[in-house]
């Protein structure tokens, strides 16, 4: 009797190491909350594909997110006692949630991985993610790429005397083109040759072709009220005006209308020269294949310059709006964020992850190996340009406070388009209402 | 008192009988059926409320520490330097004192006519009602398109009648009226209120004017608008406390900036940049708490002028 019972003891003592052993090896679920909607989704469930191939025991849910209330969703989220692993947010929002505390920096993930982020980044792409020296998560896409190039239609473009050998370089060059091309009529612009845009992003894109600057490079002091920015908001509107019929005209063309829809402008040969970010290239190959098949009838080129500036040059900017990266909050058990990291790290670093999801899409990857891969050359035809473009990109340092920065700036060059107020007078109260802001976050 | 305790303990008792207890089992079902509604008014309505006020006094941003105490510092900044508060303030207004009347006049006009003795009243009241219960994100795509200058149908039919086209979403004179026409459309939750109250009027009192020889005019405005003034009176409330809180319709069509000359920064939609734009949790919390005491107002001002303006047939 005492023998069976010392064995049933052991065996059950056996049974339950055995079990124990088997709840440390459960499988891990990493709930992956991103924005990556539309044909994108397909392409991140195969990267996650290629992610289960080499870690099974990790899970991972795709929770794709609609774009509404983009900002409360990610902010409540975050906050919660019951985070996702892992969430896509723009620059902005990581250092803001950095600066709160809320999300795990990774650097010390980094260095255990033995991955060097700055030999294997473009430094403007990961400086990006860093704050106040620590690194909180690899980008994807690339925060360049976002201003630094325009599309145009090959037969629009040759009605100003510009072709595929001889591109509109310059502010002056673009006027030409407006001239030309632009058809307007009792209803609004029917066909548009260019559009300066009418927002505090465009004016501060624009900034950065005539050798201005929006802030400091230690972020704490504002410049985009100098005499070049005056300039340029001046030459805006003037733009504006005079070739697109007011501002009212040109905000009213691109109403009601997106480019992931195949009625986009530009897909019916509506705008000679369109000023987008390289997430179009994917939708112009989804919405417009045979435009994107026929290299003749489109083409990238570099944004414009101001011509009568000799120090003004191309560039594009950085940082200043997405730049998105992944960040971990922190409230999580260590295993999920020991498995969150590690599919960070492939979705950022691997060539099955990020890499071939920016690939698909035609579009640069802020990996610099990823990008001389030769098979780009074939999947985008322009791929030089984008190269060149990114080159061309300036990044902006930024602040948790920058949206409120933003979002001054915007009405302000909008009391300017409006008549309400000249350029100078409006940059300067905006200059003045933000530097207040900026000196306030810094004193604390 | 010692009668009543003579009288309950009877006669020729050793032991007194308890007294009843007002908690007693009667009373005890009855706030179980209510408890549901009692835990959903403490959890969702009394303690976000109380712990609003609180934040309101904080410098709360974003996450779970517990924020600093600032004391009414928030609410100082709101009326004495932050004049996006004032302009916001203002576009709700504009938006309020236009759309809850032409709301209103649209319901009842439609109710009215609803009311009478038609052929297919039932089919005319779902087709009226079914603008209400369609989500108000898809309402405000389907209006984006309506008011687009060149393909909009409302452009259209203003050319058909030798009008110029209005730039409805781009012009800031038109963003606020463009709002209010997508508003007025939503009349149906309203109309059947005042269909409620207009089928509880007494038919014996038409019976009456007929008699009298009251003309159609005669009876809707001795009669009918009279005795519908406890549905307009709730209609109004309800108008109002909605009106303040316009956000979805702008959000869609406008977006966070307000459009134009920030025409359409409604109040709640500077309330959501504060809170989750900016991450100034706090000061969003002083300006939700600031609508509260808004909405109070107007409620107690509409509620102490009703007895001059509503009648009730009892």
């Amino acid at each position: 009797m005492r023998r069976r019972m010392s064995g049933l003891v052991v065996a059950t003592s056996v049974c339950l190491a055995v079990l124990a052993t088997n709840v440390f090896a459960a499988d891990v679920t990493v709930k992956f909350m991103n924005w990556w909607g539309g044909e994108r989704v397909d392409m991140m469930n195969e990267v996650i594909t290629n992610f289960n191939k080499e870690h099974p025991e990790i899970i991972v849910e795709n929770l794709v997110q609609p774009w509404d209330n983009r900002e409360e969703v990610a902010a409540t989220a975050i906050a919660s006692s019951e985070p996702p692993s892992l969430i896509m947010v723009p620059r902005v929002e990581t250092y803001k949630f950095a600066y709160e505390g809320l999300i795990l920096p990774i650097t010390d993930y980094v260095k255990a991985s033995g991955i060097d982020p700055d030999e294997m980044f473009y430094a403007g792409e990961i400086n990006n993610q860093r704050w106040d020296g620590e690194l909180y998560s690899f980008p994807l896409p690339t925060a360049g790429g976002i201003t630094g190039q325009y599309l145009y239609n090959t037969d629009l473009l040759t009605q100003a005397g510009f072709d595929q050998e001889n591109l509109p370089k310059t502010w002056q060059d673009m006027e030409k083109v407006a001239e030309a091309v632009t058809m307007a009529d009792k209803l609004g612009i029917d066909i548009l040759g260019a559009d300066v845009g009418t927002t505090g992003e465009a004016f501060v894109s624009w900034l950065y072709t005539n050798n201005g600057k929006m802030v400091s490079d230690d972020a704490k002091t504002l410049l985009f009220n100098s005499p070049e920015g005056v300039e340029t908001l001046e030459w805006m509107v003037n733009f504006t005006n005079t070739y697109n019929g007011g501002v009212e005209n040109v905000r009213e063309f691109w109403e009601g209308v997106r480019d992931t829809n195949a009625d986009w402008p530009y897909y019916t040969d509506r705008v000679a020269m369109w000023f987008t970010n390289v997430s179009a290239f994917g939708h112009l190959k989804t919405h417009d294949a045979d435009m994107w098949n026929d290299t003749s009838k489109w083409g990238v080129a570099l944004r414009p310059y101001n011509g009568n500036n000799p120090n003004a040059a191309s560039h594009g900017i950085s940082g200043l709006s997405f730049a998105w990266g992944y960040v971990i909050p922190k409230n999580q058990p260590k295993e999920v964020l020991d498995a969150a990291y590690t599919f960070l790290q492939f979705l950022g670093t691997n060539e099955s992850g990020g890499c071939q999801f920016l690939f698909v899409q035609g579009r640069p990857s802020p990996v610099k190996t990823c990008n001389e891969n030769s098979a780009y050359y074939e999947a985008n035809p322009y791929w030089e340009e984008v190269m060149a473009s990114l080159d061309s990109d300036v990044s902006i340092p930024v602040t948790p406070v920058q949206s409120q920065i933003n979002d001054i700036l915007n009405a302000a060059v909008d009391e300017v388009f409006f008549g309400v107020k000249t350029s100078k007078e409006a940059l300067d109260e905006a200059a003045a209402k933000s530097q207040k802001i900026l000196d306030e976050f810094w004193a604390k | 008192m010692a009668q009543r305790i003579a009288a309950l303990v009877g006669p020729g008792t050793s032991r007194p009988r308890r007294l009843p207890s007002k908690f007693n089992r009667r009373y005890w079902i009855g706030y179980l059926f209510i408890a549901p509604w009692l835990v959903s008014l403490l959890w969702f309505d009394i303690i976000p409320f109380i712990a609003n006020l609180y934040l309101s006094l904080t410098d709360y941003s974003v996450g779970l520490k517990i924020p600093d105490w600032v004391g009414l510092q928030n609410y100082a900044t709101l009326f004495t330097e932050d004049d996006i508060f004032f302009k916001s303030l203002y576009n709700t207004t504009y938006y309020l004192v236009f759309s809850v009347p032409f709301r209103l006049a649209a319901a009842l006009g439609i109710a009215l006519l609803i009311n009478t003795k038609v052929r297919g009243r039932g089919f005319f009241r779902t087709v009226f009602y079914i603008p209400s219960v369609v989500p108000i994100v898809a309402t405000a795509v389907i209006f984006a398109g309506i008011f687009h200058s060149r393909y909009g149908v409302l452009n259209h039919l203003l050319i058909l009648v030798g009008l110029d086209p209005i730039r409805w979403l781009s012009n800031p004179q038109w963003i606020k009226p463009s709002i209010i026409i997508m508003s007025v459309w939503g009349f149906g939750a309203q109309m059947v209120i005042f269909l409620a109250g207009l089928q509880a009027i007494s038919g014996e009192l038409y019976e009456a004017a007929d008699i009298d020889g009251a003309s159609g005019v005669h009876k809707l405005f001795k009669i009918t608008l009279p005795l519908i003034t406890p549905s307009v009176f709730f209609n109004l409330i309800i108008g109002i406390i909605q009106g303040f809180q316009v956000f979805t319709q702008a959000y869609v069509m406008i977006g966070t900036n307000g459009g134009a000359l920030q025409s359409g920064l409604f109040y709640v939609v500077y309330l959501y940049n504060n809170a989750f734009r900016y991450f100034k949790m706090g000061y969003a919390s002083a300006m939700a708490f600031v609508l509260f005491l808004i909405i109070l107002c107007f409620t107690v001002v509409v509620n102490y002028t009703s007895k001059h303006w509503i009648y009730y047939q009892d």
